[in-house]
């Protein structure tokens, strides 16, 4: 058994074990949300338009409640996304409240980047790796040990020159 | 023994292109960056420019009723005004200005103040203090400064006859400016 065949099993359970975490993180969110549920997260996304720092959730003020109202007004109408109802409030007091990036434009940049990173990462891990095996397999073979016994040759011919 | 010699030279191949991409991720960021235009605030700009204006409908400190939708036909301006906020309470005799300057014009505006974040009592005291009789909006839920999108005051809009957001002004304001603003959109709109 080669050694790239007995490492295989802690592979494939790495790859089950990350999967089921993804889909148990992924499932966990599809549950149906209550109105008061779906205000929360969606001014959890939301900044506070007059102070810094906080999100619409959070704040105590004038503003971050009204905007909770308005949320909550469109929430009960049960005809707009969480998407919908974000843009809306982004239209009117402009991209600064939103405190999760859009995934377009420019501001996707902050998710591509990160994720460049890491494939970077990773493949640059895979080439150091790939190097080290590279190094740890190599055995001499004959070529290399006849350039040796002829290195070690020459070196006593030179020696005994230089005693007589 | 030739395979470490082979990496090497392979890993020294690579290097350049690993150094390449790198300068060119950084020299993207760069050109991001520099062109990203400065957090200032925006006061001219909106979503709703060109669009109906918002429903508003509530009531004035005298008790009356005030529907936006209603006052098609004229030309109206909302200033969202706060008693505590100090540009406010420098604007006003401005707009005490404007208003006069207003009623002597066949197709005047007519001027709503909107109060955001204050008490009733409190604007009322300030305007018996310091004049302007014009309308008083209340907006005890804020949903007309969400409507309108408005975090900060003074803020000032100007809404056409025929409902239609035309304007916003999200700093302090002189009657002059109002007025002049008022006139070329006057006459932009024929």
């Amino acid at each position: 058994m080669t050694r790239s065949l007995k490492r295989w099993p802690s592979w494939v359970l790495l790859v089950l074990v990350v999967g089921g975490l993804l889909a148990v993180g992924a499932a966990r969110d599809a549950a149906p949300r209550s109105p008061k549920e779906r205000v929360e997260e969606i001014s959890k996304r939301l900044a506070c338009p007059i102070c810094d720092g906080e999100s619409v959730f959070e704040s105590r003020n004038a503003d971050s409640q009204a905007i909770r109202i308005e949320i909550a007004r469109q929430v009960d109408t049960g005809t707009v996304s969480d998407d919908q109802i974000i843009n809306f409030i982004e239209q009117r007091f402009g991209s600064k409240v939103l405190l999760v990036p859009r995934a377009t434009g420019i501001d996707a940049l902050v998710w591509a980047l990160p994720v460049a990173a890491l494939v970077c990462a990773i493949v640059g891990l895979g080439f150091a790796f790939h190097r080290w095996n590279i190094a740890a397999d190599t055995i001499p073979d004959d070529a290399d040990r006849e350039l040796v016994a002829a290195a070690l040759a020459g070196d006593a011919d030179i020696g005994e020159g230089d005693g007589s | 023994m030739h395979e470490p010699a082979t990496a090497g030279r392979s890993g020294r191949r690579l290097a350049p292109f690993v150094s390449l991409g790198a300068a060119v991720v950084l020299a993207a960021l760069f050109v991001v960056l520099a062109n990203s235009k400065a957090d200032k605030p925006d006061v001219t700009s909106s979503f709703l420019y060109g669009k109906p204006a918002p429903a508003v409908v509530s009531t004035t400190l005298d008790g009356e009723t005030f529907d936006l939708s209603r006052r098609k036909g004229s030309w109206v301006v909302l200033n969202f005004f706060q008693s505590t906020c100090l540009p406010c309470k420098a604007e006003h005799p401005e707009l005490v200005a404007f208003v006069a300057q207003q009623a002597g014009i066949a197709d005047g505006a007519e001027l709503y103040t909107v109060i955001k974040d204050d008490s009733d009592a409190a604007v009322a005291k300030w305007f018996a203090d310091n004049g302007g009789d014009w309308p008083i909006v209340k907006d005890d839920d804020g949903s007309i400064a969400t409507a309108f999108g408005v975090a900060k005051v003074p803020e000032t809009w100007i809404i056409d006859p025929s409902g239609v957001v035309v304007s916003r002004i999200a700093t302090t304001i002189t009657a002059d400016f109002l007025a002049t603003d008022l006139e070329q959109l006057r006459q932009a709109y024929g």
